[in-house]
């Protein structure tokens, strides 16, 4: 009961620390149908941008200024995602995907780049707040505090990102670019507006991710392609564009790499991959289906 | 159509030697007369450029150090510096190149991928290379090449200089676990781990080590926990693990509030030096580390006070780690060998290095004839958390093991034979 309790809790960790990565990267390609391959450099971006700010307290932060940390590392990751509309998104939008794929990639090396300027090469790491530094005991289960937390915080970024895009005005003009953009402008809706904010949006939950999930990972130029492969899994079997998709793909695909990492522990790290592979075959347009977008 | 040769053709050519002969020689006479040029093929770029950071820094240390005690007969040694990438594919142009302009002798290599391109590549193009870090035991065993050369540990010597001293300092710990990269040079440390901790702790408890199966973990994950949680269900007394820089530090981290380390008695560390304790500061689990040198373990020679001093006065960086001391012992090993052959044509410097006997930062190393195998002390240390220092780590204790009792026998072309070690 303990290994099954355990596995399980394993995976939804899994699935919920992937989730948090993808949300903004699959809401990008549901709305502007970019390919962000540089979402992993600024979900980097922000876990050193909140780096910065915890050391700059001592390194030793209360859970509320690790929230408040987090938060900023969305600010300042969102307006990093204004400059990038500005720049490089809406030059994209008329051109092949392989364009895009080729300008996203070159972004992502300009964020390693840049944190290698700015913070260095040398890894880095931080414990969570003292407050999510403990042990909860469920039976003879242990459950450490900051992976529960991690846990909460992929439920609550889902649950308020349905809301957002269902029960908000912007969220609905969001969707009504996303299914018909032509449509759209012909009505008289500020499409370019709409895009910017949707940029800046995904850009601020890769920053806010990057400061969530920051302590017990290490801090490295290579943190940005860590996560990114899981995340675009998580996409692409979630169905591309679509939250609640990738919300299911990302817990279906932490408890399978979690059960099969507990019964096949001699192949770590493959089922992911695997499990990827065998339900895009049997199902090519993923869970929810292309173009599902929220 | 066959090309026929006439004597017009064959007089034509002897005069075109002829002209070009005294300039053939003025090249060959400066290439043996002027500065001596050294390759350095190493990562300047991408992740790997923190340990290409110490590479250089050690190789230019090591040639400042030659330059100003008057250089080899007289000549002042040069370093030119190529961007590996960590990539066989970019390595072997920059080392062709390196070669195309003179730089036959070559340094920096840290990636077994890389030292492994090496090998057929420099044979067939006439150079050498010195690795400075590159840990896949296949160098000196079943790919071995005597173009190239390993003046630093083997992973033998390393890993079984950990067990020994663990095993002679600590006989009373017997159950053993692995947490282990799911790759080729992780899996070769763990089975040298379990031999020599197999046959170490019956002769010296008269008991059998009880070694569990090991705890896999895949490259480049940011999840640690499925592996922490396999790890907790083991009921062991020691942690091995050769997990790696950043993917260390994750595992590391993930693994305090599980309490893993906490439920262990000793936790070794094949090779992360001080990147862990550097990232980690007070929360740095108490741990032995392998190196490949430690300059407190070396103090009061003069090569490693040199290197310590003038490394820390380039960079401001207290801690150093041994990639920087496998470069400086490359240049101190040419060095000598091109003292010793009096030219630096490559047939030649490989032979002087051969069974050539050197100094170093951590004192003299023996290169064996047989396999290109340096025979050094294994250094190890064993890091703390400290409230007390700036850093929040600090080494309480540390050891520095007779390279002659832990290296393996030479055996080149044949695979690893773990009965030997």
């Amino acid at each position: 009961m303990y290994d099954i309790g355990m596995t399980v809790f394993n995976g939804l960790a899994w699935a919920m620390a992937t989730f948090l990565v993808a949300a903004g990267l699959t809401l990008i390609f549901g709305i502007l149908h970019i390919l962000n391959f540089a979402h992993g450099g600024f979900f980097m971006i922000g876990a050193y941008v909140s780096y910065s700010i915890m050391m700059a307290f001592g390194g030793s932060l209360p859970l509320w200024l690790y929230l408040v940390g987090a938060m900023a590392s969305g600010i300042v990751v969102g307006l990093l995602g204004w400059a990038v509309d500005k720049l490089v998104f809406r030059r994209l939008r008329d051109v092949e995907d392989a364009y895009s794929l080729i300008a996203t990639y070159a972004l992502l090396l300009v964020c390693g780049g840049a944190v290698q300027l700015t913070w260095g090469l040398n890894y880095m790491g931080v414990m969570p707040p003292a407050a999510l530094n403990t042990v909860v005991f469920v039976g003879d289960m242990f459950m450490p505090t900051f992976t529960i937390f991690i846990i909460l915080s992929g439920i609550v970024a889902y649950i308020g990102l349905e809301f957002f895009i269902s029960k908000t005005r912007t969220g609905r003009l969001i969707r009504v670019v996303a299914a018909d953009p032509w449509m759209a402008q012909l009505l008289g809706l500020n499409v370019k507006k709409i895009y910017l904010i949707t940029v800046i949006f995904s850009f601020a939950m890769a920053g806010a991710a990057g400061g969530l999930l920051m302590p017990n990972q290490s801090l490295s130029p290579e943190l940005g392609g860590i996560f990114l492969l899981q995340a675009f899994g998580v996409v692409i079997l979630g169905g591309m564009g679509s939250i609640r998709g990738a919300f299911y793909a990302a817990l279906l695909l932490g408890l399978i790499e979690s059960f099969g990492t507990y019964f096949f522990p001699q192949y770590p790290g493959i089922f992911f991959l695997l499990a990827l592979a065998v339900i895009l075959l049997l199902k090519p347009e993923g869970i929810m289906g292309k173009g599902q977008t929220a | 159509m066959a090309y026929k040769i006439n004597r017009r053709a064959v007089v034509k050519g002897m005069g075109a030697t002829g002209l070009a002969m005294p300039f053939l020689n003025a090249a060959t006479a400066s290439a043996q007369s002027g500065p001596i040029t050294l390759g350095v093929v190493t990562p300047l770029s991408g992740p790997a450029q923190l340990i290409g950071n110490f590479v250089r820094h050690g190789a230019e240390i090591g040639a400042d150090y030659i330059n100003a005690n008057g250089g080899v007969d007289g000549r002042e040694i040069q370093l030119e510096f190529r961007d590996s990438k960590v990539n066989p594919n970019d390595a072997s142009v920059a080392a062709r190149e390196l070669i195309g302009a003179g730089a036959n002798l070559q340094l920096g290599t840290i990636s077994s991928a890389v030292a492994l391109a090496m090998g057929p590549l420099l044979e067939s193009e006439g150079g050498v290379v010195i690795t400075s870090g590159a840990g896949t035991d296949k160098l000196n065993h079943e790919n071995y090449n005597p173009h190239v050369f390993r003046v630093g540990d083997s992973p033998v010597s390393r890993n079984a200089g950990l067990v020994r001293h663990i095993a002679n300092s600590r006989p009373d710990i017997r159950k053993w676990a692995g947490i282990i990269p799911d790759h080729e040079y992780g899996r070769t440390t763990w089975k040298i781990f379990e031999a020599t901790m197999r046959k170490v702790i019956p002769e010296l408890t008269g008991e059998e080590a009880e070694i569990a199966e090991p705890v896999l973990v895949p490259y480049g994950s940011g999840d640690y926990r499925n592996y922490i949680s396999q790890a907790m269900r083991l009921d062991v007394e020691g942690i091995y693990t050769s997990v790696y820089g950043g993917d260390a530090v994750t595992l590391y981290q993930q693994s305090q509030p599980f309490g893993l380390f906490e439920k262990t008695d000793v936790l070794l560390d094949s090779a992360n030096e001080f990147l862990v304790a550097t990232a980690m500061r007070e929360q740095t689990p108490a741990h032995w580390s392998g190196f490949h040198w430690y300059y407190e373990a070396n103090k009061g020679n003069p090569l490693s006070d040199d290197l310590y001093s003038s490394y820390v006065e380039r960079t401001g960086d207290q801690y150093p780690m041994g990639w920087a001391a496998e470069a400086h012992a490359a240049i101190m090993a040419y060095a000598k060998a091109i003292e010793k052959t009096g030219n630096t044509d490559t047939m030649d410097v490989i032979a002087a290095l051969k069974g050539l006997s050197f100094d170093s930062a951590t004192g003299m190393r023996h290169i064996r004839e047989e396999d290109n195998q340096a025979v050094k002390n294994a250094e190890l240390a064993f890091i703390e958390p400290s409230s007390s220092e700036d850093s929040g780590f600090a080494v309480t204790d540390y050891v520095s093991l007779d390279g002659e009792t832990v290296v393996e026998p030479a055996r080149p072309g044949k695979t690893l034979d773990l009965s030997t070690l």
